[in-house]
């Protein structure tokens, strides 16, 4: 099995342990720093989809996020002013009145494996820092807001809107949440919805492309 | 019949004379909970986890972790002594006027097993020790199991309880946070536990999961669950009731994510909703209604909501069998 083979199938199987030495070895046996990262990143997306189609749960995507970010750990000094393989910076948020964070940060990790940088601007956020924050950071292509409740969905539709009518452009706004269906993701002007972190990460590409 | 007859008969698998509405059933008892797992007002809770309290309800603070690795958590968890609780004093409050005769005592227990853990160490954090360090996972769950069942037969020696309501929202609204092999594996043998300590003493166990969790109901019924709470229409509510007729009293049915339960929905819309519960499964003879309405200040079964009044009157058109 190539060196390379051998990271893709640590990072999906979780091996937060043994990826750094896999990814060091890939490296001394001539493998470019950027293949070595597509090659984590289309293992992510193999993880993404087996989430969507319930043949995973959360734990094994957890773990396997956490394995490529040791595996990144080793290759970012290596990838200094590279940014060939970066899909822009996503700012993404838990709307304002919404202290749940678990679905947000399961999106985030998914999205950042995907191969986005990622602004997690937390929990309970407020329209007007979703802005500040798309203005503060470089190249936002993607912002993603997401709401649990029934009672901040009202939220979600001013966040969406803020955004919108700030007059800031290069980006897309992508929505979730457990009370969050297509229809409304459109109703209230998203460019894209997502039914779990797994479909998030499919979406944000297919968006920023 | 009256309430509770009604709801013994639903629960020996006789005919109940009507679809009980849980707002009418039961006397929920929530302060002894409020003492041993997890506070109504913001602030820490007896194991030190800073909780923040907003109208929707109740939260651990978001990225404050007592701990992040579950090997540690003996150096970090200190159970409080149940004698220190004040569970008697939070019963006499409780249970003054009570008419035992009608209604179900029901006391709740939230922040189970899984949701303690989380509590201490975040949902990520969590979800990763149950596949990474398995063993300290079950040390852990089986020591906190322990203190469940101590408060648990200090609740059963106070509020002397029909029905334990034991919370732990495994789910999510697609599925299972973990896997069932590894609930089965890590969870479940520290939560058998914990059902027996309350079925063994004849108090009803009911087990209120949110989200997505049929898979476990097997598990559940096995076990000695009798009641499934929160029943949410994400999963195959028929198909369950049907399955365990005799065995499961389905409590929920309510469309939490739907048009009856937006901030500002109609009263229309709410008795719509409640008149589709009834009809669609008030027949099985094994459904319990949970109605779920919020209002901009909160659960509008805790603080009211002009909505409620029309929305029983029309309950009882509708909830004869």
């Amino acid at each position: 099995m190539s060196k390379i083979q051998e990271v893709k199938e640590l990072v999906e199987a979780g091996k937060s342990k043994k990826i750094a030495v896999a990814v060091q070895e890939a490296l001394d046996a001539g493998g470019q720093p950027g293949e070595i990262l597509q090659a984590m990143v289309d293992s992510m997306s193999v993880v993404g989809d087996k989430f969507s189609a319930g043949e995973i749960f959360v734990p094994e995507m957890l773990i396997a996020a956490k394995a490529m970010s040791k595996g990144v750990d080793v290759l970012k000094p290596l990838m200094t002013g590279d940014n060939s393989a970066s899909l822009g910076t996503c700012v993404i948020g838990t709307v304002a009145g919404d202290l749940h964070d678990i679905g947000k940060n399961l999106v985030s990790m998914m999205i950042e494996s995907a191969g986005f940088t990622v602004v997690d601007l937390g929990v309970d956020v407020s329209a007007e820092k979703f802005v500040a924050a798309i203005k503060e950071n470089e190249n936002v292509t993607l912002v993603a807001c997401s709401g649990l409740l029934t009672t901040t969905m009202p939220a979600l539709k001013e966040a969406v809107a803020t955004i919108k009518a700030s007059g800031l452009t290069g980006f897309k706004v992508i929505v979730g949440g457990a009370p969050v269906t297509p229809e409304f993701a459109a109703e209230i002007g998203a460019d894209g919805y997502a039914a779990d972190a797994g479909s998030a990460s499919v979406k944000a590409k297919e968006l920023v492309k | 019949m009256n309430q509770r007859e009604n709801f013994f008969a639903m629960l020996e698998g006789k005919k109940p004379e009507f679809i009980p509405n849980m707002m009418e059933l039961y006397k929920i008892c929530i302060l002894g909970a409020e003492r041993a797992d997890e506070p109504i007002v913001s602030g820490r809770d007896v194991f030190g986890v800073n909780w923040i309290v907003t109208k929707e309800g109740a939260m651990p603070e978001p990225n404050n972790f007592m701990f992040e690795d579950i090997a540690d958590w003996k150096e970090h968890v200190h159970f409080p002594d149940v004698d220190s609780l004040g569970i008697e004093e939070a019963a006499k409050i409780e249970m003054t006027d009570v008419n035992r005769d009608d209604v179900i005592v029901n006391v709740y227990s939230p922040c189970g097993l899984f949701e303690r853990l989380a509590a201490f160490m975040g949902f990520e954090n969590t979800l990763c020790s149950l596949v990474e360090d398995p063993d300290s996972c079950r040390e852990f769950f089986e020591a906190f199991a322990d203190y469940k069942i101590a408060c648990f037969n200090r609740y059963i020696d106070t509020y002397q309880p029909d029905v334990i309501t034991y919370l732990d929202d495994l789910a999510t609204a697609n599925g299972l946070f973990m896997s069932p092999a590894v609930y089965r594996s890590v969870i479940k043998p520290a939560h058998q536990r914990i059902v027996d300590a309350v079925t063994s003493r004849g108090v009803i166990f009911a087990q209120h999961t949110c989200g997505k969790c049929e898979k476990l109901m097997e598990d559940y019924v096995e076990m000695g669950v009798k009641i499934w709470s929160s029943a949410q229409i994400i999963n195959d509510l028929e198909g369950v009731m049907e399955k365990y007729q005799g065995r499961l009293i389905v409590e929920g049915g309510w469309d939490t994510s739907g048009p009856a339960s937006y901030i500002g929905a109609s009263t229309e819309e709410v008795i719509a909703e409640t008149i589709r519960c009834a009809k669609q499964y008030g027949k099985y003879g094994n459904f319990i209604l949970m109605p779920s309405l919020l209002t901009e200040n909160g659960n509008s079964l805790l603080v009211g909501d002009p909505r409620l009044g029309p929305m029983i009157e029309a309950w009882h058109e509708v909830d004869k069998l």
